[in-house]
């Protein structure tokens, strides 16, 4: 395992509580995690295990109770509103469930959002390469309903990379796919991180996808309870998920 | 960017953009047509007062509308500055009309008595044909030769025309090539003769002055109203004044329109503004975590009102010229042969572009403001979660406490008797009832959905709690509805109560048997009255009873024109009576015999803030006199201009007026009409500027123009109300469409296509009902501030409660609940169960 490489994520007792007194819930109980750069990294668990809390302080969107993260050498706990934003736009790509493009935008304008939220004069540019080297480039002007749900999870993909992040935030990224599309997502996303260099964290309940990534990490309860090291054979998440009691 | 997108949400929701656009259209051409409107025929009037007015820099008249000694030529020249002055004497007279005179045939010409030695200076008279007057000429005329044509006259042919004591004859002389102005019918002859027609003596009723080259206009002008006192105007031609200001009354009136209009596009743009939001959370709450700021989403929703604002004030704008242009195709003639005034066509000054534009943006602007900003502040959390129910639940407790808050404050806007604040008030309610409605959907559809779900026995159920479970989206469906009919009620409130405050003055201002009236009365100038004979000719007809006059003259209170009615105490009431204001009574009419007291009119009343009892003091052409308020009532004749009654003898004593300007009669109980009325034909025939009406016949007539004019109201009500029925389509078809997943879910679980009709169909009658009853309770309380706010600016009338349109209203409510509701319920029963399970 590549931990002495710089880490992209790090995190150190990260907490998170929601309600107060007796209705009180710890979703995140004093979680440490690094996440090298490059590392295609999966998190599974069952639902309330306090995975998507996990990703959503990463992203920024939701603030701790307690513990600190640092997202490409940035504390997020210092960061006012516009700077924590600025640092989602250019350091932290988005995928979501539900693909989540405009409507009304097709595929590269809905590509190219992140980067002209930033004023990038060649937005329409690097979006359209992303979306070539995602396999769309015969696709480039489809809305989002003129394209099947594996395409638009493509789309989502290509415009998380198209700001150059550094770290890449994927929630349930199969979840609305069929099978078949849903294993193209998977090995697209290893490739963000092996050709691409760009760390990948992703949440998924899908051992099969889940054996695209280099590592997992098992929660239970707020709590990290396994973090494993993956071959790439397609048993290795359901038997990681085993041996902790998981399955 | 912000724009880019902007757009295209716009474009990519084309049949929603459309109908809120639409909205913002119509309020748009309200405001617009409607300032277009009046502005042009305030400036017709003065265009043809100007025209009429030639080469003369400056007219003197008298302050209180009554000849004057010509040495007032003197004082003038005397002033430095002033280089001609010439005396004359000006009168409109109607001219005698025959039974079978087309509507429009000419009713009045203007008099006009020239001094021939100093007149030519200022006036032109160049001649087609004839001669012009000579010095001698007693009983000669010209006029214009297209107006000769007109009367079918020609040179060496006779005029007739009214006189004090009967009738005068004059030969036309000469014929004038100079266009005749419509509203300016002159005939000119010299001075001598038209002091002799008109029985003035020596006395003039006009001097008209030109000044030297090069002087200070405003300087002469200010010295030459020093020089001649009080007792004249100087400048002005002020005859046709009180016309202009009962122009302008209206103007104000049909502002409020316009600007309601624009409100209630305001609210339909929050609304769907709103609606939109709630359904695009993920959007932005992605939009929010890839990066946007919260500045940058609100910028994108006002970029998109922006644009909605801009292209709808453009259309608006558009429609608004068009309806203007309908107005005068419709109007001119009926303007023309009433007044005889030529009005052109609209005309929109740089104010009413400015309004109209500035109104049309900034309202759509404004009303995105605050769904911009609570989109501004969705989190980037939303992108996570699969789509929640709207969350307003807690919000709409406080609003609502807000909204009552409002209610209650707007209250106190109707109490005041100011126009301004009730106007203000009335839109505090507004926003105040929008506030409310959300929160009281709930308790109210479990009550109405009961008759309901006789109806739709399954399906109504379902289609009330589908309302209930989604307070905040039926509360905007409510509020819609609710804005566009309450707009129509309060418009048939407020033009119910104008036609009954008329109706009720005509059925008691005019309740005598006969009238014997000038033909432009409600003019009210320049009419020629008749001696005491007339009345007494009338009084000896066999089986005529009471009989009672009315005598005018003019005055100055606190610096403006009023005009002083004389009746006689005595007689009075047997022929006619005045509409009380509350705290008057018939008891007014007796105290007049007993000194200086008057009775004001609404208007004079409201102006000057007077209560009964209080001292007026009124400029005569005897000097300045201290009256007393008897009472404050309304006549027919009057209820647009303001005016003071006093008894006869005050009239005859401070402002020499003994002539009669109508005669009311009645018969006697039991005498035949027909041989009454005859008579009577027979008296009236030496008198032609007089004409014999049977009161019902009368009535009828002025009925009659009521009904036309009753026309644009009914499309202007059409107007506000297409706006309401797009907002239920609108908010009906959001509502569906939001549903999708729902309905598709239903119709996985066993719900028939009819079924799943038959429930969008319910729910759509449900919302309509509750927000008909709405609409109709703020509707009544609007138009009763309408109502109010008119009687504020000067134009009181009885508030009348509007049941037919309030019937027609509720019936309109409810068809266009289901008109509303047939698209969205086939769409929603066509839906594909797969497809739609699958749709977030």
């Amino acid at each position: 395992m590549s931990e002495q490489a710089t880490p992209i994520v790090e995190i150190t007792g990260l907490t998170k509580t929601y309600g107060s007194g007796a209705a009180e819930v710890t979703a995140l109980d004093a979680v440490d995690l690094r996440v090298p750069e490059g590392q295609f990294i999966t998190v599974m668990g069952p639902s309330g295990c306090g995975k998507s809390t996990l990703l959503n302080l990463l992203g920024g969107l939701d603030a701790p109770t307690a513990g600190a993260i640092s997202i490409d050498g940035q504390a997020l706990g210092e960061l006012p509103d516009d700077r924590l934003t600025e640092l989602r736009r250019r350091r932290i790509g988005f995928v979501f469930q539900f693909f989540n493009l405009i409507p009304v935008l097709d595929a590269v304008e809905n590509a190219s959002l992140p980067l002209r939220l930033d004023g990038a004069k060649d937005a329409v540019e690097r979006a359209t390469a992303w979306l070539e080297r995602v396999g769309l480039g015969d696709r480039l002007h489809n809305r989002p309903d003129q394209l099947s749900g594996g395409q638009q999870q493509r789309v989502a993909i290509a415009r998380a990379l198209s700001t150059e992040p550094a770290l890449v935030l994927a929630d349930e990224p199969t979840g609305n796919l069929d099978s078949h599309s849903a294993s193209e997502i998977g090995e697209l996303l290893r490739q963000v991180s092996s050709d691409w260099g760009r760390s990948v964290l992703m949440v998924t309940h899908d051992p099969r996808i889940a054996s695209f990534a280099q590592r997992l990490v098992l929660m239970r309860d707020g709590q990290i309870v396994d973090d494993v090291a993956l071959d790439g054979s397609h048993d290795g998440p359901r038997q990681a998920l085993e041996r902790a009691g998981l399955l | 960017m912000t724009l880019t997108l902007a757009w295209r949400y716009l474009r990519g929701r084309g049949a929603r953009s459309l109908l809120t656009t639409l909205a913002v259209v119509f309020g748009v051409m309200l405001t617009f047509g409607l300032n277009g409107i009046l502005p042009a025929m305030v400036e017709a009037f003065t265009h043809n007062l100007l025209s009429a007015a030639g080469k003369v820099d400056l007219t003197v008249t008298s302050a209180y509308n009554q000849p004057f000694k010509p040495d007032v030529v003197n004082t003038l020249l005397r002033v430095p500055g002033v280089a001609v002055a010439s005396p004359g004497v000006q009168r409109t007279v109607p001219l005698p009309q025959t039974a079978d005179a087309a509507p429009d045939a000419l009713a009045q010409v203007v008099v006009v008595g020239v001094d021939l030695a100093t007149g030519s200076q200022l006036h032109d008279f160049p001649l087609a044909s004839g001669r012009m007057l000579g010095g001698g000429d007693r009983s000669s005329a010209i006029l214009n030769a297209d107006l000769a044509a007109e009367l079918g006259l020609g040179l060496g042919d006779q005029l007739v025309l009214p006189a004090a004591g009967g009738t005068a004859r004059f030969t036309v002389v000469g014929l004038l090539s100079t266009v005749t102005v419509p509203g300016q019918e002159q005939v000119t002859v010299s001075l001598p003769a038209a002091q002799q027609l008109f029985g003035l003596g020596t006395r003039i009723t006009q001097v008209e002055a030109t000044f030297t080259q090069g002087s200070d206009r405003a300087q002469v002008e200010q010295e030459v109203a020093a020089a001649l006192g009080p007792d004249y105007q100087v400048g002005g031609l002020s005859t046709e004044s009180t016309l202009l200001a009962s122009l302008q009354t209206a103007e104000v009136a049909l502002n409020m329109f316009g600007v309601f209009a624009l409100a209630t596009a305001g609210f339909i743009i929050a609304n769907s503004f709103r609606t939109v939001v709630a359904e695009r959370r993920r959007d932005i709450g992605m939009l929010r975590a890839i990066g946007a700021r919260r500045a940058t989403i609100m910028r994108l929703f006002l970029a998109e009102s922006l644009f909605q604002g801009v292209i709808g004030t453009a259309l608006g704008i558009g429609a608004g010229w068009l309806m203007a242009l309908g107005y005068f195709a419709a109007m001119s003639p009926i303007v023309e042969s009433f007044i005889h005034v030529h009005i052109g066509g609209p005309v929109f000054t740089p104010a009413t572009w400015a309004t109209s534009i500035l109104l049309g943006v900034g309202v759509t602007v404004a009303a995105a403001l605050l769904p911009a900003r609570a989109a501004g502040r969705v989190t980037p959390l939303e992108a996570m979660r699969p789509q929640l129910g709207e969350v307003y639940q807690r919000r709409v407790g406080q609003r609502a406490w807000i909204g009552a808050g409002l209610v209650v404050v707007s209250l106190f806007g109707l109490t005041t008797g100011s126009s301004g604040l009730i106007g203000l008030g009335a839109i505090v309610f507004l926003i105040g009832f929008a506030m409310v409605a959300p929160a009281v959907v709930n308790p109210i559809a479990g009550w109405a959905s009961r008759p309901l779900e006789l109806l739709f026995s399954r399906e109504g159920a379902i289609a009330r709690s589908n309302l209930q479970r989604n307070p905040g989206r039926s509360g905007i469906t409510v509020t819609a509805v609710m804005l566009g009919l309450a707009s129509i009620v309060a418009t048939i409130s407020m033009v119910t109560s104008i036609f009954a405050g008329f109706t009720s003055y005509l059925d008691k201002s005019l309740s005598s048997d006969y009238l014997l009236i000038p033909q432009s009365i409600i003019l009210a100038q320049g009419n020629v009255a008749a001696g005491p004979r007339l009345a007494a000719e009338v009084k000896a007809v066999p089986d005529i009873g009471a009989v009672s006059t009315l005598r005018l003259a003019q005055a100055r209170s606190d610096g403006g024109d009023v005009q002083v009615l004389g009746i006689d105490p005595a007689t009075y009431l047997s022929v006619a009576d005045f509409d009380w204001n509350t705290g008057s009574s018939d008891a007014a009419i007796g105290q007049l015999a007993s000194g200086r007291w008057l009775i004001a009119n609404g208007i004079y009343a409201t102006q000057h803030n007077l209560i009964v009892g209080q001292a007026i003091l009124l400029d005569t052409p005897n000097g300045q006199r201290t009256y007393h308020l008897a009472g404050i009532g309304n006549d027919y004749l009057n209820a647009k201009l303001s005016t003071l009654y006093t008894s006869q003898e005050n009239l005859q004593r401070d402002f020499g007026v003994t002539a009669d300007m109508l005669v009311m009669a009645n018969r006697t109980a039991g005498a035949d009409a027909a041989t009454t009325t005859a008579l009577l034909q027979k008296v009236v025939a030496d008198y032609p500027a007089f004409r014999l009406y049977e009161s019902q016949t009368w009535r009828a007539e002025q009925m009659k123009t009521f009904n036309s004019t009753i026309v644009i109201f009914d499309v202007l009500v059409a107007a506000l109300a297409l706006p309401s029925l797009l907002a239920l389509v609108n908010t009906l078809a959001i509502s569906v469409l939001a549903r999708t997943r729902e309905i598709g879910m239903l119709r996985a679980v066993g719900a028939t296509r009819r079924q799943v009709r038959r429930m969008v169909m319910a729910e759509s009658l449900l919302l309509s009902a509750i927000g008909t009853g709405f609409g109709a309770i703020a509707g009544l309380w609007l138009g009763y501030a309408l109502v109010a706010a008119m009687g504020a600016v000067g134009w009181e009338m009885p508030y009348s409660f509007p049941w037919t349109g309030l019937i027609a209203t509720v019936v309109v409510g409810v068809v266009f609940g289901v008109l509303a509701a047939l698209g969205p319920a086939r769409s929603a029963a066509r839906l594909d169960v797969v497809a739609a399970l699958h749709q977030e």
